[in-house]
């Protein structure tokens, strides 16, 4: 228990430390959201009315510690303010409405990549030395290779070329949200690509993470006894060699959830998908601070989260964790 | 399946990922997608807009809101006084407002109001909701976009509504009439508009909102509207397109009228088919060279007419801007349709390089040749500008002017022309109801702040009794002949003085297909800005449409 208490802790602090650079990364960049506005609207505001606007988007020349205390209350109240960009619609509801599509993509995607990579992986490691070892040079390469080139050369041979899959957007522009069969199967068609891209850019490395952690661990004593004793060889590939070889596997998986949040705008860019990645993107181009400020709060807080989950897999799949230090 | 054949798929979890995809594939064809939306039963098809670049919409419908607000709203749905056509300059048309009269010297502003409008909801339009539209404008003045000096309202008839205020407002005709769409009492004043996200837009317009999603709203015809038998198209769909996904929009056909940079328009967009897939880019702003004047060099006049008789402007519009634009009238009043302001006496000036005296021009001016060294400050994102920018720091260095060119973020550069902290730049200036806005914005010493301080305007900062003195001429009249005048004589000072080097128009952006609708704005009839995203003429555009084949 103490050993929990201990990380909860960890886990207040790194929040705090979060929300405060949360606070500050933004303000340190260049320029003023209004000043870019008005760069941008071509001419739809009158120069006079500048300062008017500066008002309407509550952009204070109050102190900074004035501002921190504000931006530390309103979170406490659960409010992210109003973006700038899409004024005056809440910072909270932008979320709300483009976080399901980033979980839901590539998160979906990540555990998809996840267990067939970690599957794969073991595989390997238990027929090294057979053909099978031919697939390591292929995985080396899709490590190597940048995910949007990946990607972009998928949707250049799929989508533009081949045109099997639609190249962008959630969903079809025939279906309206609904939770019924068309707009459902609509969503897969569009995430298939997309998805397809996340799964191959990420597995290679899971395989490869898996593979050398098992090869390590089929040398140990314990392994060697197992299959001394003639347990099936089945048993002793998963209970005895996978169980123990998973561990770092899965420390890797609970970072990877938490970037799912974040590490995704890349995909969401190339496919023009109406996640969370896009809005950021959006958010910094317009230097949005309430939008950007609210999109790194659910980032950070989702990366803790996901190493809070990590700690508490280790405590169940790991003895050596619970005994007391 | 035989056993045979199971032994021999003994890794089966290989082929998992490809049979996912399959079964995804599957489940995707049984939705059978029909993007085309070809309507049935020989109703007029609809029209599928791109205005502006969006990965989502956010459901925003309030016409007080300058961003954020979903496009169509000014226009399709709420309704201007008067429309306004930038593309000839003086031109105006009575729209919800039959006329307008100014009195005590541009003070007073006294407004009638068409008969028989009616809000898409069945209540009568009237001179109420006039006065609540202005006067919540004085109410928040976050939302007096158009900084009108308003000091009250009368309605003097259920037609007729006066607008007063605190200082001659003439040159303002435009935020009052051109541009404020006006919006329903009765249902605007139970909220806050400056929150208020008006889900549910009521208004006078050819068009009602039919549906919403994040990816795609739809706008369908008005029975009632006041103009009989209009509009022609019955349904509008504005689908969410990212600035990748228009130019694949576009090559795949499923855009009807779009306003988009396209990189290569011959291969992508008009691909062999001019006669269908058209195009029509005409002026809606001035690109120019900054010189930072308060730089002791660019002070001097004839170093700034050395620098502009070296560069070299067809140069940058061919390789630049792939002659998608046209080189500006040096005394930056946009051509054509601004005829009327252009200085006689510089009628047909035009530009022409001339290094020999630029270099003449230089030695004349007396600068030490070695303080010819400059930076060249243009936002990276904007590549034509950084191609611009490279081809006159090409065209400089032949007369011994030593340029840096150098690319920063879009943010970084908006602060540092804002502040004055640079040498040279490349920016745009918006044109407007008539050349005075974009020449005001120029050369107005008013907007010109200390160097460190962000300006909104003459960020070369041209400080000129003469210049001002126009300024207020124009604001100070309603006739026509001597608002023309007024920008006459700027124009001569820009083409005299060369307070800022004009260099090209920055293009309104209009892609138009014309296989399900003709009718659209042209080089020989622009009777609106033909681009989708410039409220409210695209709702003007769309009134004009009519069937292909008719």
């Amino acid at each position: 228990m103490r050993f929990l208490a201990r990380r909860l802790g960890f886990y207040l602090l790194t929040a705090w430390a979060a929300v405060t650079l949360n606070f500050l990364i933004p303000r340190l960049m260049p320029g003023d959201p209004v000043d870019l506005l008005v760069a941008r609207l071509k001419g739809n505001v009158d120069p006079a009315a500048i300062d008017a606007m500066k008002r309407a988007f509550g952009i204070s020349d109050a102190g900074v510690w004035q501002q921190y205390l504000d931006y530390l209350g309103n979170l406490f109240h659960g409010e992210l303010g109003r973006s700038i960009t899409f004024f005056p619609t809440e910072v909270s509801t932008i979320i709300a409405g483009s976080l399901p599509w980033t979980v839901g993509l590539v998160g979906v995607a990540t555990l998809l990549s996840y267990l067939v990579g970690t599957f794969l992986g073991v595989i390997v490691a238990w027929r090294r030395g057979s053909w099978l070892d031919g697939v390591l040079p292929a995985t080396t390469f899709m490590h190597a290779v940048p995910y949007f080139w990946v990607a972009l050369a998928l949707v250049f041979v799929f989508g533009v070329t081949l045109r099997w899959f639609p190249v962008s957007r959630a969903y079809g522009l025939d279906v309206m949200p609904a939770f019924d069969g068309p707009f459902v199967s609509s969503v897969l068609y569009h995430a298939a690509l997309p998805a397809i891209t996340i799964v191959i850019a990420s597995m290679a490395d899971r395989i490869l993470g898996m593979r050398n952690v098992m090869v390590t661990t089929l040398g140990e004593d314990y392994v060697v006894m197992a299959e001394a004793k003639g347990l099936t060889s089945r048993r002793v590939m998963w209970a005895y060699a996978a169980r123990n070889a998973i561990l770092p596997n899965i420390t890797s998986f609970a970072l990877s959830l938490g970037f799912v949040v974040g590490g995704s705008v890349l995909t969401e860019i190339v496919f023009s998908y109406p996640g969370i990645g896009s809005m950021l993107l959006k958010g910094v181009e317009n230097e949005d601070f309430p939008l950007m400020q609210g999109i790194f709060l659910v980032i950070s807080l989702a990366v803790l989260a996901a190493n809070l989950l990590a700690d508490l897999a280790y405590v169940v799949l790991d003895p050596r964790t619970r005994q007391e230090a | 399946m035989s056993a045979r054949h199971w032994k021999r798929s003994r890794t089966p979890l290989r082929h998992l990922p490809i049979a996912a995809v399959a079964a995804l594939v599957l489940a995707g064809c049984s939705g059978a997608p029909q993007e085309k939306g070809a309507a049935a039963g020989g109703e007029a098809p609809p029209l599928v807009i791109h205005a502006i670049d969006a990965g989502s919409f956010q459901e925003d419908f309030n016409p007080f809101h300058l961003e954020g607000v979903n496009f169509g709203s000014t226009g399709m749905i709420y309704e201007t006084l008067e429309f306004v056509n930038k593309l000839k300059p003086g031109e105006s048309t009575p729209w919800l407002a039959t006329k307008h009269e100014w009195a005590d010297k541009g003070k007073t502003l006294t407004i009638t109001l068409r008969q028989g409008v009616k809000w898409s909801d069945g209540t009568p339009f009237t001179a109420d909701d006039v006065a609540f539209t202005f006067d919540t404008l004085k109410k928040h003045p976050e939302l007096n976009t158009g900084a009108l000096d308003l000091t009250g309202t009368t309605v003097l008839a259920p037609d007729k509504v006066e607008l007063d205020f605190g200082s001659t407002s003439y040159a303002k005709l435009y935020n009052i009439v051109g541009n404020r769409a006006i919006v329903a009492k009765h249902l605007f004043e139970k909220e806050n508009p400056v929150t208020f996200t008006n889900p549910k837009p009521v208004g006078t317009g050819p068009y009602v909102l039919s549906a919403f999603s994040s990816q795609l709203y739809e706008m369908k015809k008005n029975p009632a509207y006041w103009q009989p038998g209009k509009p022609v198209v019955p349904t509008l769909r504005f689908p969410a397109y990212t600035a990748n996904a228009v130019q694949s929009g576009l090559q795949q056909g499923e855009i009807d009228w779009a306003g988009a940079f396209v990189p290569d328009i011959d291969k992508i967009y008009v691909q062999g088919q001019p006669e269908t897939n058209k195009y029509y880019f005409p002026p809606e702003g001035l690109v120019s060279l900054y010189l930072n004047l308060t730089k002791p060099a660019f002070a001097k006049p004839e170093v700034r007419q050395a620098i502009s008789l070296a560069v070299d402007r067809d140069r940058i519009v061919k390789v630049a801007e792939r002659d998608y634009t046209t080189v500006a009238h040096p005394s930056g009043v946009p051509m054509p349709g601004g005829d009327a302001y252009l200085p006689p006496e510089h009628k047909d000036a035009e530009y022409a390089v001339d290094v020999a005296k630029a270099k003449q021009l230089l030695q004349q001016s007396g600068v030490n040749p070695a303080e010819l060294s400059f930076t060249l400050l243009v936002p990276s994102p904007y590549t034509d500008w950084v191609n611009a920018a490279q081809l006159i720091r090409e065209d400089l260095a032949k007369i011994g002017v030593k340029v840096e060119t150098r690319g920063v973020a879009f943010q970084d550069w908006v602060s540092k022309v804002g502040k004055g902290t640079y040498d040279m730049t490349i920016r745009g200036t918006p044109g407007g109801p008539t050349p005075y806005s974009a020449l005001r914005t120029l050369l107005d010493g008013d907007l010109a702040k200390p160097v460190g301080t962000s300006s909104s305007g003459n960020y070369e900062r041209w400080k000129d009794g003469e210049t001002d003195k126009l300024i207020a001429d124009y604001a100070a009249t309603d006739d026509q002949a001597a608002q023309e005048q007024a920008v006459q004589g700027l124009g001569k000072i820009m083409v005299e003085k060369l307070p800022v080097l004009p260099l090209f128009y920055s293009p309104a952006w209009s892609q138009y297909r014309t296989g399900k609708y003709v009718g659209w704005p042209s080089e020989q009839d622009p009777y609106a800005m033909p681009s989708p995203y410039t409220s409210p003429d695209a709702a003007v555009v769309l009134l004009h449409l009519r069937p292909a084949g008719t």
